[in-house]
């Protein structure tokens, strides 16, 4: 009898004769229990894979991830489908997540410095000996009034807010937040226009007309997750009609790619085109009398009168007649959204600008409206703030000279976590030379970033993957909403959540610090920062124990309760101050070209340059990948003999400049050069170190009058050929196009 | 299970041109690292990318994207060609690339009308502290073999027996590809078209619908929906 190996295993699974064979092999009995069924295909076999809930930490917006863990390991980054604010979908910064975690140049421990400053050379330490240091220097300096302690740090929100602000109230210290790409006028803006700390939600998805101010809402600007499934709604959302998209930018952005009509104006000036549709709304009555009463402090149109068409449309660069359309299409399509943000927003007249575009919606009736802006919620967790916030470049100015002079009070110990300013503030601010001079530096960075290479400590921070954390996003979904971020993974090395580290000095430092920041570690505060949410017995998460209650928010990443919405109803902010026009770095026969800066879509404002995938990620525009490039319009170029390739200086009228190649580009304005920010990194990683150049470094440090944000969109440059030329790396030209035979039969488009 | 025929929809109207699509595919499938040099030399790999088209200049200047990959097609041009049968049509409508059976001829991107089939110059390395999340349902290739999206046949497969375990059919939307999952516009659907209730057969009977260089008669699986503009003098919009 032939018998092949399976029929054979078949047979001695169930025969008697079989079982006395195996039991002769001594085969333990379990295994018997576990042979395959006779007709699997040999190949199939499929691994067990488990999925964690927790919160992106790729950019502020806080999208909700699951994320694929399989033999400890993590494998691939999704969108949470329940979670409220990206529902299911993410991003490719947000994706790319993975690879921070498994990033070949990871810090991967505690590190102090033995060589001169900045000279990259490390000694690795024990973390035992990295919090003596901390701590030591913490306790000398408590109390003294000579001395002073700085935490720099990322924009914070949800309970690390908490501790953070805790902890720096508590021990007496002071704390900056940073974010290279200045957004204090639009926030400023923000608050002013709707009377509230939080962003409100825009609801794109059911207007039918969107006006977008240079806000770059589907690349990078505040949520972009969920306002590109706005968008997609917007345009082919069943039963409704598709919406219009008008985009006002100087520069030819995603977002002007896919607009139904691309307003040009000069840069700067998007306020004023902002207030002209104002005064053709309030001239011609479209506009809401309570609104338009409450704006002009009663006097209506009038006020507004030097803001007509015919007078502005010279400044801004838009016909009178094309205004008055855009002000009509405005008011006719109801309902209608009006957002501003980006480039708009970083200029000397960011805040006015802003205040300007906002107006709008309560112009056309729509704030607290289906289709409109809707007010966001305040935080559902008592003291954990809704709401995050850099502090404005004019007081990281002041920072800067404090380290550099030590007047007029010095900064004894910088303390440094998720900020890089070192690469983010103009060259002009001259912080390298600043930082040289700090006394003592520490850094919790991941990554040798520029900052942290200046560091005297570092005490590695795990990644978000191996963190505990909480979140209330902002803008939130027009509902509240906490999301709960855990470890989906053990920590790789040898490193140390930030937060557990500060409540370890804490402990440390003095029982008043302890009995502020009672928790054990990050995991506790987090718990306990929730309780009242059990307590609540609302939304998605009910259950009569707490330990329940805890569990199930964990596995479905947060909690949230659709009923809990703003009732505020705000009234139309009044224009105090008339809008100025912008004042720009340099004179226009000088330097003839407006630097528009933009944040690049995978590597935003540098923070994603060391991840592989970002940099390799193309452009949707230009699909240049792994370098900068200059944005130049293909007829300016052309007169200018520069050809795809050519080598540009890029001058500033404060003597900064860049050199990167050109891209001949159909789209943008012929006054303005376009340059993405990510690049120019001096280190943070081998992958981002050493390519492109930082456009961020030649700005001027002018600032908005209003907020002291940095106006990092008002910048002039002069443009010259260096002689040199080098291939820039993109995807475009890869595919020969196919060619058409004449005479070829064509089938018709639609399906038969 | 014979009778399925997988479909993805891409509705230009609503691709916003985000690129989300693009990590998506190149962390479910394990696609090498796409380092400079291999732009440069126009050899980097993505299974799917966003064409860019220009239209015009400034200011009336319009830029177009469309999502392209394997267009899976009903009639491969890619299939007759290959010596060794390593790319076939299974019986759900897939164009399927066997890459023990591929032995690098290249005839198949050769003939492929879309330049959607990539084909592995060099052995694909990671850092070894990357390969931590590699996907262990798809295989690395090796150098010399041909590759291409698959419509992530792997988690067809993984969810086409799970719900033979539970002895159910596939519901409508349970299999998505990586880049229909993360695309945040739905601008990707995918789906079994014999299903008269799934969102593809919907979708697919859209007026909006084409194929790309249908005058081929390649039969594509992927189906497009036309950009609309209201501003466009062709009175059909596109």
């Amino acid at each position: 009898m032939q018998l092949s190996r399976r029929e054979f295993l078949k047979l001695a699974g169930v025969s008697a004769a079989g079982a006395a064979l195996f039991t002769a092999c001594s085969i333990p009995e379990k295994e018997l229990l576990v042979q395959s069924p006779a007709r699997i295909p040999e190949d199939v076999l499929d691994g067990d894979e488990s999925w964690y809930a927790s919160v992106c930490r790729q950019c502020p917006a806080g999208c909700g991830i699951i994320v694929r863990v399989m033999e400890g390991r993590a494998k691939k980054i999704e969108g949470n489908p329940d979670y409220p604010v990206n529902r299911g979908k993410l991003c490719a910064r947000g994706l790319a997540g993975v690879q921070a975690l498994y990033h070949p140049d990871r810090i991967k421990g505690p590190m102090r410095r033995t060589g001169a400053r900045g000279s990259g050379q490390w000694q690795q330490i024990t973390w035992d000996q990295a919090l003596n240091d901390l701590v030591g220097r913490l306790k000398q300096l408590r109390g003294s009034a000579a001395d002073t302690v700085v935490l720099a740090h990322e924009p914070l929100r949800g309970p690390m807010s908490l501790l953070v602000d805790r902890f720096t109230r508590t021990y007496g210290s002071e704390r900056l937040a940073y974010e290279p790409m200045d957004q204090a006028a639009l926030r400023a803006a923000l608050k002013t226009a709707f009377g509230e700390d939080v962003v409100p939600e825009f609801d794109i998805q059911n207007a039918s007309y969107v006006m977008s101010f240079g806000a770059d809402f589907l690349e990078t600007w505040l949520s972009p997750v969920r306002y590109n499934r706005h968008y997609g709604e917007f345009r082919q959302g069943a039963n409704r009609k598709r919406g219009t998209l008008v985009h006002v930018e100087p520069r030819f952005s995603l977002e002007a790619a896919n607009a139904d009509q691309w307003v040009p104006v000069r840069p700067g000036t998007e306020g004023v085109l902002a207030l002209s549709m104002a005064y053709v709304l309030m001239s011609d009555g479209s506009a809401d009398a309570r609104a338009a009463a409450s704006i002009t402090a009663g006097a209506g149109a009038r006020a507004l009168a030097s803001f007509s068409p015919e007078r502005v449309e010279s400044v801004i660069g838009v016909p009178a007649a094309r205004i008055q359309e855009l002000a009509r299409e405005f008011a006719s399509h109801q309902p209608s959204i009006a957002i501003g943000g980006g480039s708009a927003a970083a200029h000397t007249n960011g805040y006015t600008n802003m205040l300007a575009v906002y107006s709008l919606n309560y112009l056309v009736g729509n704030v607290g409206k289906r289709g409109g802006v809707l007010l966001n919620p305040a935080s559902p967790l008592k003291d954990v703030p809704a709401t995050s916030g850099a502090t404005p470049f004019s007081a990281w100015q002041k920072l800067v000279e404090r380290l550099r002079t030590g007047q007029p009070k010095p900064v004894n110990l910088l303390l440094v976590h998720g900020a890089n300013p070192l690469y983010g503030l103009p060259a002009e601010v001259n912080a390298g030379d600043a930082l040289g001079k700090a006394q003592y530096i520490v850094s919790f960075s991941s990554f040798m970033d520029e900052t942290t290479a200046q560091a005297d400590l570092i005490l590695p921070d795990h990644t978000y993957l191996e963190s505990w954390g909480g979140d209330v996003p902002e803008p939130g979904p027009g509902h509240q909403v906490v999301g709960l971020q855990q470890p989906v993974v053990k920590a790789l090395y040898d490193t140390r959540a930030f937060g557990d580290v500060l409540l370890t000095v804490a402990e440390e430092i003095g029982p008043d610090m302890a009995k502020a920041l009672p928790w054990r570690n990050v995991r506790e505060m987090v718990r306990d920062s929730v309780r009242e949410l059990h307590q609540a017995r609302r939304g998605s998460v009910t259950a009569a124990e707490f330990e329940v209650f805890w569990n199930k928010a964990l596995q479905q990443g947060g909690w949230w309760d659709s009923n809990a919405r703003s009732s505020a109803s705000p009234t139309a902010p009044i224009f105090s101050k008339p809008p100025a026009l912008p004042r720009y770095a340099g004179s226009a026969p000088e330097y003839p070209y407006h630097l528009v800066i933009f944040p690049s879509l995978s590597m935003t404002d540098g923070r994603g340059a060391h991840l592989p995938w970002l940099q390799a990620l193309p452009d949707p525009i230009s699909t240049v990948v792994w370098r900068t490039w200059v944005e130049i319009n293909s007829k300016v170029a052309k007169q200018m003999g520069l050809v795809e390739g050519d080598i540009v200086r890029v001058e500033a009228p404060n003597g900064k400049s860049i050199e990167a190649p050109v891209y001949p580009h159909p789209g943008v304005s012929p006054e303005v050069i376009g340059i993405p920010a990510g690049q120019g990194h001096s280190s943070y990683t081998n992958y981002a170190a050493g390519r492109g150049a930082n456009p961020l470094s030649i700005i001027a440090p002018l600032t908005d009058a209003e907020t002291g944000g940095l106006a990092w969109g008002a910048t002039r440059v002069r443009v010259s050929a260096t002689g040199r030329r080098m291939p820039i790396p993109k995807f475009e030209g890869g595919a020969v196009e196919a060619r058409q035979l004449p005479g070829a039969p064509v089938a018709p488009v639609t399906r038969g | 299970m014979a009778d399925r025929k997988w479909v993805m929809v891409v509705d230009a109207d609503r691709c916003s041109g985000c690129e989300a699509c693009v990590v998506a595919c190149q962390a479910e499938n394990n696609l090498p690292i796409n380092e400079e040099p291999s732009f440069l030399q126009h050899r980097a790999f993505e299974w799917i990318h966003i064409e860019r088209y220009w239209e015009g200049e400034f200011p009336n200047v319009k830029a177009r994207f469309l999502p392209l990959m394997c267009q899976q097609c009903g009639n491969a041009p890619c299939e007759p060609v290959c010596p060794v049968y390593a790319t076939y049509h299974n019986n759900e409508g897939l164009n399927v690339q066997v890459y023990n059976r591929c032995v690098g001829t290249r005839y198949c991107a050769n003939n492929c009308p879309y330049q959607v089939r990539f084909f592995n110059w060099f052995e694909a390395v990671w850092p070894e502290t990357l390969k931590n999340h590699l996907n262990p349902d798809v295989t690395v290739r090796s150098r010399g073999i041909m590759e291409k999206c698959t419509f992530c046949v792997q988690r067809i497969h993984r969810k086409s027996r799970l719900a033979k375990k539970e002895g159910r059919d596939l519901r409508d939307g349970e299999v998505s590809p990586s880049c229909v999952q993360a695309c945040p516009t739905d601008a990707l659907v995918f789906g079994d078209v014999t299903n008269k209730d799934s969102k593809v057969a919907k979708l697919v009977e859209d007026k909006r619908n084409f194929h790309l260089l249908e005058h081929l008669g390649t039969e594509p699986n992927v189906i497009y929906l036309k950009k609309v503009d209201p501003n466009a003098r062709d009175a059909s919009g596109h």
